[in-house]
């Protein structure tokens, strides 16, 4: 109360003090009112009303004393100093703060970046202690995939470990409202779902196990179908066609996944649910019980599968050898998944930055503190204490470090919004949620003047050790030194490790899909009820449209998640010792896909029309499927099974990749989609000479306008999403690299103009006494290097070290590349050279008698 | 210019803030009006110097004991009001009763001769 006054008074004073005055000659008039009442003349009241009163400024000076907070003046004092100071010297001001602005602006984006992905998946509030439960199968190249409901009910069952499980399989729906059909995103869920997240419903309720066609809105969907209408609870709408009531509202931050809209109940009791590894479609979330660590539920977990595996119950599955497990991850992980290690690596990059800006600051500011020498020893000669003078560069470097911040905010603020451009790669969805928010805004203040205040600091020590400016210069390059090498190690190891991303992203893009992906476009849509011939009329339409070249239906499609990954068998054939497991991708297909997305057919005969519900199975095999099974045999008129029986091979096929263009590819078998119609949604695939999207929507209207269309984009996008994150980290790391890369040659560059600026006098003596110029840009290139050179090692040690970590990023190219270290070393000394060339040239270019005079 | 009342005031700290806050206790006053009271009431034993009473009108003010208004006052003079807090009735009454424990112990000094 006291002190916030206090502050109040100090803040307000001017008006105070007009109110004092005010009130103090009010007074006196009163004083004056009452003399002239005693009978005085008006001249005699004034002088005794005066007199009474003594002396007004004294008073004044005394109310005054109230009003000051000691301390807080001297450091508006300083401020004010610090401000005169910045104006004066705008360039350094200029270089400061922008500096300052990009290494705590990047620092800031990505640190928002990373607190949605992983410190604050999705925004939940209670997510820390929830789990995720995934299946790998080692030999079969699973890591962390969807369980089957099996592996759910084994989780909920451990009660002494989990206080609530849950499992949810992806769900979308055609809405059929007022005649418009729409697709909803959402999840089917089992009834703790809720629960495990402890959410409460912002209206109505959640699941019960009672419930089977109810239905649970997201916040986002309320607003947008039922205005938010209270009312919306206990309607009923139609889903595929059947009945669904609406029980309750999930909270507004409550987005499990990012894109739900919708969660309808799940029923695991079919037949369908009953093997393991079978319909693994399930993905179990679990709360960990209270006091239970995520080291302890994993080994509950593991021992659990390790027991299973050695039963016969175990070996009835025929899953030993397979390298079956059962994995947890934390949510967080789960959530951002494969964006996890690059953004680590894109948040360390970005710290790199800040600390390279900050040693370069610092550089700077010792610069300009050797420039100051004189003005700091008249402070000290008047009688400052060293404490003092020490305050007043902190508080001249804390206003650079603030005015820094708050450019740097607005750095972020432009990054995030670009982050929300990046809506294409995979995981983009969860940028979407990104926010500057006022905690971030905290953060990115406070980065900035801790970095203040570690630049400050040099010189103030500096200052602090040497009190009569003697021997500082020494001291100062000794700092100036540090810093060079600080900065272009930082470089160096930013430099290399963007080159190496580079080259495996050139590597990758290398890689051929297995079909020509130029002037294709894609679309899925959900098939409408009660309209059997749908598809062929569509693919008829489609192939009749102007600027079609062909145009196929299949489900699903290279480079969409959601494969048909599945085991097979072939007749006649076991599988011998030491063989790769029987495990492939399925794709249903229409006749002309082959054609349309450009896959050779390399033996045997395409699907055709004829290849109908009525006909026998068949099918085609890729060239992956018949190097590894049919090696020496002719795979034509053999039989295999793996969605629907046993199914002829009638033709065999180049092999494409079918989910990114790096990592393993299964082999491929293709069936007849009219032969196996049993997906609810299929991909049209269009080749054309013209835009075919709105070609696509015209004919899905044209031939049944209740079928939702979604997902609508060129294979081009498709291919390029799935580089995405490849591309976003190069991008950025190339971004963080420039910077540091310049920085740094700009912070070698003014130590060396500043060497030879301070030692002009000496070269010049030494000139005069014979020094040929070549001898005198030689010592200087040499000196000014070393420090590049010493940092450069560093650099380069230190990202060998972190190589072993970057390894996942990397793409057929090892990990300590010789070549790359050679190229970035290279490049970087070059810059380096050229930046001390400068000076160095200006040195060996002194004119003896021009020194001389100059001293 | 020392008169009785500063002299008298000085040798008890703080007795000059608590005169004026069982001042305002009564009704809300102005400077000068305090001044008055202070004076009249003690049959002109007190007389306020008016350099004092500025500065202990913002230490009050200060500490949130007092608040002020800008009035008009009972002369149609415009005037500064100030107006007791309901912290300023506690601390007046630790005062007073700190006031009364010194004049008590100082009775009882001055007794025992």
């Amino acid at each position: 109360m006291k002190l916030w006054n206090r502050l109040r008074a100090w803040v307000l004073a001017s008006r105070l003090e007009r109110d004092l005055a005010e009130e103090i000659d009010a007074h006196r008039r009163m004083l004056e009112d009452e003399f002239l009442r005693q009978g005085l003349s008006p001249v005699a009241a004034r002088l005794a009303a005066a007199r009474r009163f003594g002396n007004r400024s004294a008073s004044l000076e005394r109310s005054r004393e109230y009003w000051r907070v000691r301390w807080i003046d001297s450091i508006a004092q300083d401020l004010r100093f610090a401000l005169r100071l910045i104006r004066r010297q705008p360039f350094l001001t200029l270089a400061a703060v922008v500096t300052i602005a990009l290494g705590v602006g990047a620092n800031t984006a990505v640190t928002s970046v990373l607190q949605t992905a992983l410190l604050n998946p999705l925004g939940l509030r209670d997510a820390d202690t929830v789990v995720v439960a995934g299946v790998s199968i080692e030999k079969l190249h699973f890591r962390n995939v969807e369980t089957s409901a099996v592996e759910f009910r084994e989780i909920a069952a451990m009660r002494d470990t989990f206080s609530a499980a849950a499992s949810m399989e992806g769900r979308w729906w055609t809405w059929e409202d007022k005649g418009e059909a729409m697709r909803l995103v959402g999840r089917a869920v089992t009834p703790d779902f809720f629960r495990v997240f402890n959410e409460r419903p912002a209206l109505g309720r959640f699941f019960t196990a009672d419930d089977r066609q109810s239905l649970v809105l997201s916040y986002a969907l309320w607003h947008s179908r039922f205005g938010g209408d209270i009312s919306a609870i206990g309607r009923s709408v139609m889903l595929d066609g059947k009945p669904y009531r609406i029980v309750g509202v999930a909270p507004e931050h409550f987005r499990v996944p990012a894109n739900a809209e919708a969660w309808t109940p799940l029923d695991l009791s079919g037949p369908a649910y009953q093997r393991r590894g079978y319909n693994m479609q399930e993905t179990v979330v679990a709360r960990l019980k209270p006091g239970v660590s995520f080291a302890q539920a994993t080994g509950r977990v593991n021992r659990y599968v390790a027991g299973l595996l050695g039963s016969n119950a175990g070996r009835d599955i025929g899953y030993e050898g397979y390298g079956y497990s059962i994995g947890l991850r934390s949510f967080g992980e789960y959530v951002a998944g494969d964006l996890r290690r690059p953004l680590l690596l894109v948040w360390i990059a970005a710290l790199l930055v800040l600390l390279t800006g900050c040693a370069n600051v610092a550089g700077l500011l010792l610069a300009r503190s050797a420039g100051r020498k004189r003005e700091i020893a008249i402070r000290f000669s008047l009688g400052a204490s060293g404490l003092r003078v020490v305050r007043q560069l902190l508080v001249e470097s804390a206003v650079l470090g603030a005015l820094g911040g708050a450019a740097g905010i607005l750095v972020a603020a432009v990054g995030i919004a670009l982050a929300h451009n990046a809506l294409t790669i995979p995981g983009g969805r969860l940028l979407a949620l990104v926010a500057l928010d006022g905690r971030l805004i905290a953060y990115a203040l406070g980065v900035a003047l801790i970095t203040a205040l570690l630049f400050g600091l040099a010189p103030a020590v500096q200052l602090l050790r040497h009190d009569q400016a003697t021997g500082m210069a020494r001291s100062r390059r000794r700092f100036q030194n540090l810093f060079v090498m600080a900065e272009v190690a930082a470089a160096s190891m930013l430099l290399v490790v963007t080159v190496l991303l580079l080259r495996s992203l050139w590597a990758v893009e290398q890689v051929r899909p297995g079909f020509n992906p130029a002037h294709l476009t894609t679309a899925f849509l959900i098939k409408p009820q009660n309209d059997p011939g749908f598809l062929d009329r569509l693919a008829g339409t489609l192939r009749s449209s102007p600027g079609v070249e062909s145009a196929a239906i299949a489900y699903p499609l290279p480079f969409t998640t959601g494969g048909l990954t599945s085991g097979f068998m072939i007749r006649n054939r076991g599988q011998k010792a030491g063989e790769p497991e029987w495990h492939g991708e399925a794709y249903l297909v229409s006749a002309g896909y082959l054609k349309t997305m450009g896959i050779r057919l390399l033996r045997g005969r395409d699907l055709a029309d004829s290849d109908s519900s009525a006909a026998p199975t068949v099918c085609l095999i890729d060239d992956r499927l018949v190097q590894t099974f049919f090696p020496a045999q002719d795979p034509i008129g053999q039989e295999i099974w793996m969605y629907k029986g046993w199914a002829r091979i009638v033709g065999v096929v180049s092999a494409v990749r079918g989910t990114a263009l790096e990592g393993v590819a299964r082999p491929v078998v293709y069936y007849s989609l009219a032969q196996l119609p049993v997906f609810p949604s299929a991909a049209v695939v269009v080749r054309s000479s013209v835009a075919a999207v709105p070609i696509i929507r015209q004919a899905v209207r044209q031939v049944n306008a209740r079928a939702p269309i979604f997902d609508v984009q060129t294979m081009e996008e498709r291919i390029e999403q799935s580089l995405g994150i490849r591309r976003v980290v190069v991008d950025l790391l190339g971004a963080f690299a420039l910077i540091t890369v310049l920085l740094s040659a700009i912070g070698l560059h003014s130590v060396v103009a500043q060497v030879v600026g301070e030692r002009t006098p000496e070269i010049g003596i030494r000139m005069a006494l014979g020094a040929r110029p070549a001898q005198v840009l030689a010592q200087f290139l040499l000196q000014g290097l070393r420090a590049g050179i010493v940092g450069l090692v560093i650099g380069l040690a230190a990202t060998a070290y972190a190589q072993k970590w970057l390894a996942s990023l990397l793409y057929e190219i090892r990990p300590f590349d010789l070549a790359t270290f050679c190229l970035a070393s290279l490049g970087l000394l070059a810059l380096l050279t050229f930046a001390v060339w400068w000076p160095a040239r200006r040195a060996s270019r002194i004119d003896p008698q021009v020194a001389l005079r100059y001293e | 210019m020392k008169r009785k009342a500063s002299f008298y005031l000085e040798l008890l700290p703080g007795t000059l803030d608590m005169l004026v806050l069982k001042t305002l206790s009564r009704q809300p006053s102005h400077g000068y009006a305090i001044a008055q009271h202070i004076q009249r009431v003690s049959d002109d034993a007190l007389k306020i110097g008016e350099g004092s009473l500025y500065p202990a009108l913002q230490r009050l003010l200060l500490n949130g004991w007092v608040e002020a208004e800008w009035g008009t006052s009972e002369t149609n003079r415009r005037a500064r009001f100030y107006r007791i807090t309901p912290a300023g009735r506690r601390q007046l009454s630790t005062e007073a009763k700190n006031f009364d424990f010194l004049i008590g112990a100082i009775a009882r000094v001055m007794e025992t001769t």
